[in-house]
């Protein structure tokens, strides 16, 4: 029974999802009590992963298709506190939507269960399936609003989806067919002995990987969805997928590049691409994010423009040396600060809009004088997102530019700074409006206490990490050790 | 490895000429006298040549229940499928397999009681 002990972690999530359902289904008089037993899934996840933290004993599981280590470790964490942050958020506007109370929370567990398998896996077959299972309960979430938008939004993303997916398993099957394994150790050294030769088809498969995560991870040129999707969808899902979907795209894309694929001669090719694909998300997310009127879409290209720094750090594997991880852990670093910070800002949207009936930025204007705490909370969370002090974007940005710079990348940094700048402008002109701007309304905007409390974390974490990152930074060398050449 | 996908080309191949070649002799036909060049009989350009003939139009709304219970038997299939190798195997793999096909059956219980409280089960 041990690989089911070290697959704990998911496993509570996914009798956490299990019991949501009976509950809903075997005793709807005491419906309200869902949501709680799905925290309370995720955290004896939580606290599952960290009798494993103090065990201290990696190994790994069901033929070494799924691994135990410090990596996985620090997205079981990341996903069960991201699931959390959104269960809390959720629950006012699923009480309002009124119906399929029990299958939101399964739907949201499930997916948490499948991002946290994908962190795991080592295998391209047991990657794919995790992959899916986190994939498809997000196509219902986005769809989950009764208007036509978000069903557009769920066929679109479900579309859109199956294309990248199929796209992502001709280039698993290249791999496959040009190594004899589908484990990624035995890739490598398939690789190593024999790779050379192949070296133009490995080119492609590599290419072929990058377009089929691409779509997960939202960038140019597979960032079409985005937008749309971000608006259509409901803004909790909207918020879960701008996260978690993300974050679980460069974990996996972390540990296939970087060990299945990490040859020198392999990685000089595709370490060029991600390279020039994070300079064009940089630049068109944060152009296209300029003109928006409404804060969704604007968010939606945002995290497009985002995605295109952490594919900085992707790109950086060429740090040779005792520093070789210093790409991939920076990407960590700004995938947690990241987290926070996004989810953060999405939350003070729903609490924003439920009250104000609207996403138009126009319509956020005044905002200080209705809701000084929730005003205060967005605009700290999109100086963040901006990267200025003390907030934990700036030492994400920080990091990871430098890791570029270490890289021999100075091109990329230059070009990340001046997108910088551009951020800057439509994320503070938010904040000016929210500041300077007449209110309209005069009544004030209130906030329930599950909305609150996220918020609360959420903007408290960008806080505290802005202060004090180095705990931060110390887990994520922790769990990028994996990736160290002896 | 790669050598080893040569069956798969070959396959494929053939798999290209089979249909093509299919057409060419339909086609090479209408000049050896076999096949007339235009067909005027009515019952040569239908869909069924042979069965009974189709009445109205082919979408038609029906019940959506019967998806519920499309569902539910693929489901159960399914489960069937994986038992039966397990059944199989069961005497060498030994207790931790049987807690290991408990759990797998737990996952329908709970998939069961699921579609049963939400009225599923029911033809209302």
């Amino acid at each position: 029974m041990s690989d089911l002990d070290i697959v704990g972690p998911q496993l509570a999530v996914l009798v956490a999802a299990a019991a949501v359902l009976l509950v809903d289904a075997l005793i709807p008089q005491h419906r309200r009590i869902v949501p709680f037993v799905a925290l309370a899934g995720l955290a004896l996840s939580a606290a599952w992963t960290l009798s494993w933290v103090a065990r201290d004993d990696y190994q790994t599981a069901f033929e070494g298709t799924l691994s135990l280590d410090k990596f996985s470790v620090f997205f079981y964490f990341l996903f069960a506190g991201i699931t959390a942050t959104v269960v809390l958020a959720s629950i006012d506007w699923v009480n309002r939507a009124g119906r399929g109370q029990g299958e939101y929370y399964a739907l949201v567990l499930t997916s948490c269960a499948g991002l946290m398998f994908l962190s795991a896996s080592r295998d391209l077959i047991t990657i794919y399936v995790a992959l899916e299972l986190s994939s498809i309960p997000q196509y219902i979430l986005a769809g989950w609003g009764k208007d036509n938008r978000s069903s557009e939004a769920g066929l679109k993303y479900l579309l859109l989806g199956a294309v990248a997916s199929s796209i992502l398993l001709y280039g698993m099957a290249l791999l496959y067919g040009l190594t004899g394994t589908t484990m990624l150790d035995g890739i490598a050294d398939a690789i190593a002995a024999d790779g050379e030769s192949h070296r133009s088809l490995l080119v492609l498969a590599s290419v072929l990987l990058i377009a089929g995560f691409g779509f997960k991870m939202a960038v140019v040129p597979f960032q079409m969805w985005v937008p749309d999707v971000y608006q259509g969808a409901p803004t909790p899902v909207a918020a879960y997928l701008s996260v978690g979907s993300k974050a679980a795209a460069f974990a996996v894309v972390l540990r296939i590049f970087f060990e299945a694929l990490g040859e020198g001669f392999l990685s000089d090719d595709w370490s060029t691409v991600f390279a020039v694909l994070a300079a064009v998300s940089m630049t068109v997310g944060n152009v296209m994010a300029v003109v928006q009127t409404d804060i969704k879409r604007m968010l939606g290209y945002s995290s497009i423009a985002q995605a295109g720094n952490f594919m900085v750090g992707l790109a950086a594997i060429s740090v040779s040396g005792e520093e070789f991880t210093l790409g991939a852990s920076s990407v960590l670093v700004f995938l947690a600060a990241y987290a926070f910070t996004n989810l953060g800002a999405f939350i003070a949207v729903i609490a924003i809009s439920q009250r104000i009936g609207s996403d138009q930025i126009k319509d956020y204007a005044g905002m200080w004088k209705r809701s000084p705490v929730l005003a205060l909370a967005l605009a700290f969370c999109l100086v963040s997102l901006t990267g200025i002090p003390p907030t934990a974007g700036f030492w994400a940005k920080m990091y990871i530019f430098n890791a570029g710079i270490r890289a021999d990348l100075a091109w990329l940094v230059i070009i990340g700074v001046l997108n910088s700048v551009i951020s800057g402008y439509y994320y503070l002109s938010v904040a000016r409006q929210m500041f300077l701007g007449d209110a309209e309304g005069a009544d004030r905007v209130r906030v329930s206490p599950s909305i609150g409390l996220s918020l609360g974390v959420a903007t408290l974490g960008v806080l505290v990490f802005g202060i004090l990152p180095t705990p931060l930074i110390s887990a994520a060398k922790d769990a990028a050790e994996i990736f160290s050449r002896q | 490895m790669l050598h080893e996908y040569g069956h798969i080309g070959i396959l494929l191949i053939i798999a290209l000429l089979f249909p093509m070649g299919a057409l060419v002799t339909s086609w090479a036909f209408r000049y050896v006298g076999v096949r007339p060049f235009a067909s005027q009989d009515p019952v040569k350009t239908d869909i069924y040549e042979c069965g009974v003939r189709t009445e109205g139009p082919t979408q038609v709304q029906f019940n959506f229940r019967f998806y519920y219970v499309a569902l539910l038997f693929v489901l159960f299939d399914v489960e069937i499928i994986f038992l039966f190798p397990w059944a199989l195997v069961f005497d060498d793999l030994g207790w931790a397999a049987y807690g290991k096909g408990l759990l797998f059956i737990a996952t329908f219980i709970v998939g069961g009681i699921y579609a049963w409280r939400k009225r599923a089960l029911e033809w209302r």
